[in-house]
């Protein structure tokens, strides 16, 4: 109970230190620095070997001591510059299906100096670490869990660095609003025959012979999502670049996915039409998609199946979560 | 949620065990010889486990090897107490941890046991050269250390090491105020010293052979420094010890001697000097006639010596006020009749001429002994560090036959006549003279300037120095030993090489004063720098010294410098540069060079394009980069300022080379155009 409220405070604290932006440049606003388990075994050590010095009145050990006490004290300086300057920025992180692991993008810039040793990540997943030179950058990959459909708000991401000795540890909680887009689970099934889509609609043939009949429109170029069996090869054989057949069917034969005509709950509904829209689009078959309150006109690609994944990815969510853009 | 332990780098454990030989390499001196022994076993196991030869032992097998450490040990110390043992048993673990060494975690615990190891080699040699020395194995810990962070840098030897010298730099200042205004705290509790190899030095009995055996010995005993001119050496008698007790063949010294406090009264002009004396193992400290010291737990004996409470177990640095011409027991003292004791029979001779001086000088003790002292001047005698063998009565032997000897011989026998005499006498030991280094104007002492001489007593006199030895050989006492003995060859015979034997060649001698002087310095200064000397110094810098003012500067000099070296590392007032506009500059530097300067408020397109005409072979490279930047910084697109320099690089290679003092006249020609 106290540690929800704590953890609460410290986000609340968190968010007005270091607000929520897509770009983070490490200052000394957003650096915090502590001892290692390390860097207390280290003190325990020094402790000894000055137990040692004054023991046996040696100024050499007194030396060494003092040395090495100076150095972890220097070490401050050098573990904080090493996170110091240092630039985030939020990548693009395409959307996944839920059970998927979402890959989020973050790119690293430095200003001026090299910073080593950089480990990113959300604990208590292991952290992903990198270099970055003096002027370069990097980028990390980093994945969550996408457990449920809509939209995938990673938590604030937490980039650390224990270079040059591992003694302390300097440390940032970043929010660079990485958002992912949640599709929901496909889950394949059988759509009612209301729908317009035949018993043995499962055999991809079939799709590709009824869209044969429909009237041939023209040629378009190709674009990723369009079905290869449409590709006009004797174009590409001439040099024409990939060009696609398209087609409009007729009014009467538009497939609809239709969630009203679907049985069993909501998930369980928006997991099969999600099914259909992959499949239906990786068969070339054009389809319009019916949610309660969205309805979307039958066509066909890349484009209309990233439209309607996201509705059914966003159905029925608050508004708040909605109106997020990537 | 359990993390696994993270391997080590292999570079790591190449850092780890160039410092183990590192650290080892000073303690191989003293410590048994099956540590080199057992450090190849370790390393080699561990290198065989690296290269997946063989496994990491069993915890059998460690148990096995830890106990077999600690046997041998035991084996070759006789105990598993005392320093000596202690470090055996502490580089031991530090060797077979190395074995073990599977996660980072046991690896930071070998870095640390390292420093430690480290710390503990200045227990038994604490000069420049070792102190000097450890820097180099702190550097390879230190490497290693850094070796264990995941990063690029670290799999990079060069690197690593220049780092780790530039992090040790940065924090010497800091460690020169820890060193200086940090409070030397007495020792908390006793702890064991080094054993240095039983007493070095003077002992607690001596026969002739004793002293005999230390002139062959060029090791240091003390050095000494004067507030004021150096006295003549002639004058430089250092008291050590006394001997009362004399069992024909041996003196030694009586311990009531030492308990009581003598009773004595300064007179003349005084003393001031400071002593630095090496390790003896034995608890007497050195100084001249009549000596007092403030040194902590030391005080003056009943025989007028300074002792302190503990054994000297490391060098120690004492200052001492004396009074050469102070008068000593005058009222006489109850253990005076100590000082007649002789055996009850032996050497018949030397009783029988001491009954005819005694006869002869009657109630002139004085006189008794200047006849004796010329005694030794005028007939036949001897200096001589190869005597014969002694016969049954030594004394005897000594004074009537051989007449050959050095200064345990004169001194014993004229104690022991003086004592047939009735005259109360001792023999006291120490040394004689010294070296005066005149690069730093101190005495320097070593074993062979050991010297015995005899001290007797007067009625209304009190105690009075006298020594047999300047009447036999006078160079011996205003040269010294070296001099003494041209001819025998005698000085220092077993060992040819010292360079004190070769002091009549100039430059080496010059050579060999300066870097003495060097190791004086270090000892005073460094070495010497305890709870006496520091009060000594931080008095006459900051006046006043109570603890919480010296915590106060001490903070504040660690603040003032740890400010200083953010300053210098974090140049915050340097504003973050932005990469991207960095290669433009660049970018600009280059066309400028061929004559083509942007204008005020011309975008970097526009430019680019007017930069494409004015050099129309390079226009693909120019409309490139000015493409790529505009694309990068106004487009939103990911900084990538290598990707500019890769361009820029083209551009470069694409245009005349034109040296920059030239570029003037180039870009009147193109605007000409």
């Amino acid at each position: 109970m106290s540690s929800r409220l704590f953890a609460s405070r410290r986000e609340r604290w968190l968010a007005k230190r270091i607000p929520p932006a897509r770009q983070v440049r490490l200052d000394q606003r957003r650096i915090f620095i502590l001892p290692t388990r390390e860097g207390l075994l280290f003190g325990v050590a020094l402790l000894v070997m000055l137990l040692a010095a004054i023991n046996y009145q040696n100024s050499l050990a007194y030396g060494l001591t003092f040395l090495l006490l100076s150095l972890g004290l220097i070490t401050i300086l050098h573990t904080w510059r090493n996170l110091a300057g240092l630039q985030l920025a939020a990548g693009e992180a395409p959307p996944v299906f839920a059970g998927e692991q979402a890959c989020f993008r973050v790119r690293l810039q430095s200003s001026g100096r090299a910073h080593s040793g950089i480990a990113l990540g959300w604990p208590p997943a292991a952290l992903q670490r990198l270099d970055v030179a003096a002027d370069g950058s990097g980028e990390v990959e980093l994945f969550l869990p996408a457990g449920q459909r809509g939209w995938l708000r990673a938590p604030r991401l937490r980039v650390e660095s224990r270079f040059p000795l591992g003694l302390l540890v300097a440390w940032s909680w970043v929010d660079l609003d990485l958002a992912a887009l949640v599709y929901p689970r496909p889950v394949s099934g059988e759509l009612p025959p209301a729908g317009g889509v035949g018993e043995d609609d499962d055999e991809p043939g079939s799709a590709a012979q009824r869209s044969g009949v429909d009237d041939f429109q023209g040629l378009r170029p190709w674009q990723s999502g369009d079905s290869r069996r449409r590709l006009h090869w004797k174009a590409w054989s001439r040099g024409q670049g990939l060009l696609v057949k398209d087609f409009t069917e007729l009014h009467s034969h538009d497939l609809w996915l239709d969630f009203d005509s679907l049985g069993g709950d909501r998930e369980a509904r928006l997991s099969l039409l999600c099914h259909w829209v992959v499949h239906l689009t990786a068969h070339g078959q054009p389809f319009g998609l019916r949610l309660p309150g969205v309805s979307r006109p039958p066509a066909l690609g890349g484009a209309q199946r990233d439209l309607c994944l996201r509705d059914l990815a966003l159905f029925g969510l608050p508004a708040a979560a909605q109106g997020r853009q990537p | 949620m359990k993390k696994t332990p993270l391997p080590i780098p292999r570079i790591s454990l190449l850092w780890l065990l160039v410092a183990q030989v590192l650290v080892i390499l000073p303690h191989l001196f003293h410590l048994p010889v099956w540590i080199g022994g057992l450090w190849l076993v370790c390393a080699t196991w561990r290198i065989q486990v690296f290269r997946q030869r063989t496994n990491y032992p069993g915890g059998l097998t460690k148990a096995f090897m830890l106990i077999a450490a600690a046997a041998g040990v035991y084996a070759s110390r006789g105990s598993l107490m005392g320093l000596d043992a202690g470090v055996a048993l502490l580089v031991s673990t530090f060797l077979l941890k190395l074995v073990e060494l599977k996660t980072r975690r046991d690896a930071l615990v070998l870095v640390f046991l390292g420093f430690f190891t480290v710390l503990t080699s200045y227990l038994f040699d604490d000069g420049l050269p070792a102190a000097l020395y450890s820097l180099l194995p702190v550097t390879a810990l230190l490497a290693a250390l850094i070796g264990l962070q995941q990063s690029g840098l670290s799999d990079k030897p060069w690197p690593t090491l220049r780092l780790a010298g530039s992090l040790l730099l940065q924090a010497v200042p800091l460690m020169l105020v820890l060193f200086v205004l940090f409070p030397r705290l007495g020792p908390l509790w006793s702890v064991p010293m080094p054993g240095t190899g039983g007493s070095r030095g003077l002992a607690e009995s001596m026969t002739p052979g004793d002293i005999a055996e230390l002139s062959q010995s060029s090791a240091l005993a003390f050095r000494a420094s004067f507030a004021g001119p150096i006295p003549p050496r002639r004058d430089l008698y250092w008291r050590a010890l006394t001997f009362e007790q004399f069992d024909g063949r041996r003196w030694s010294q009586l311990d009531e001697m030492t308990r009581s406090r003598p009773d004595w009264r300064p007179e003349g002009p005084s003393l001031s000097y400071s002593i630095v004396m090496q390790a003896s193992g034995q608890p007497w400290l050195f100084a001249l006639d009549t000596a007092t010291t403030d040194l902590e737990h030391t005080r003056q004996m009943g025989d007028f010596r300074l002792q302190r409470r503990r054994p000297v177990d490391q060098s120690l640095l004492y200052s001492v006020t004396s009074w050469p011409q102070a008068r000593r027991e005058v009222q006489g003292s109850p253990r005076l009749d100590v000082a007649l004791q002789l055996p009850d029979h032996g050497n018949p001779r030397a009783r029988q001429w001491a009954a005819e001086l005694k006869a002869r000088h009657g109630g002139d003790p004085q006189g008794l002994v200047d006849d004796l002292l010329g005694h030794f001047a005028r007939e036949e005698y001897y200096y001589t560090l190869k005597p014969p063998l002694a016969g049954e009565d030594t004394v005897d032997h000594f004074l009537f036959d051989t007449r050959r000897g050095f200064c345990a011989h004169y001194a014993g026998a004229m104690t022991f006549v003086l004592r047939a005499a009735g005259i109360p006498a001792r023999v006291v030991a120490g040394y004689q003279g010294g070296e005066v280094n005149p690069a730093g104007n101190y005495v320097q002492v070593n074993q062979f300037d050991a010297h015995a001489w005899v001290e007797y007593w007067l009625p209304g006199h009190g105690w009075i120095s006298a020594d047999p030895t300047f009447q036999v050989a006078p160079t011996r006492i205003e040269q010294g030993l070296q001099q003494a003995l041209p001819a025998e060859d005698t000085f220092l015979a077993d060992a040819p090489l010292s360079p004190l034997r070769y002091r009549h060649v100039e430059w080496l001698n010059q050579l060999r004063l300066s870097w003495d002087n060097l190791n004086y310095t270090w000892q005073r200064k460094v070495l010497g720098y305890q709870g006496a000397e520091q009060l000594k110094l931080l008095e006459s810098w900051f006046g006043n010294v109570d603890p919480a003012r010296i915590g106060m500067i001490l903070l504040a000099c660690l603040g003032l410098l740890f400010g200083g070296l953010a300053l210098v590392l974090l140049k915050p007032w340097k504003r973050p540069h932005d990469p991207l506009l960095r290669q433009y500059r660049r970018f600009e530097r280059l066309l400028a060079r061929q004559g083509v300067r942007r204008g005020a408020g011309e975008g970097p397109l526009a430019f680019a394009e007017r930069a494409a005409l004015a050099l129309p072979g390079q226009a693909a490279e120019i409309r490139a980069f000015a493409q790529r930047f505009a694309h990068q910084r106004y487009a939103d697109a990911a900084a990538d300022p290598a990707a500019l320099r890769r361009l820029l690089g083209r551009l470069r290679r694409q245009l005349p080379w034109r040296p920059w003092w030239r570029t003037g006249n180039a870009s009147a020609g193109v605007r000409g155009g």
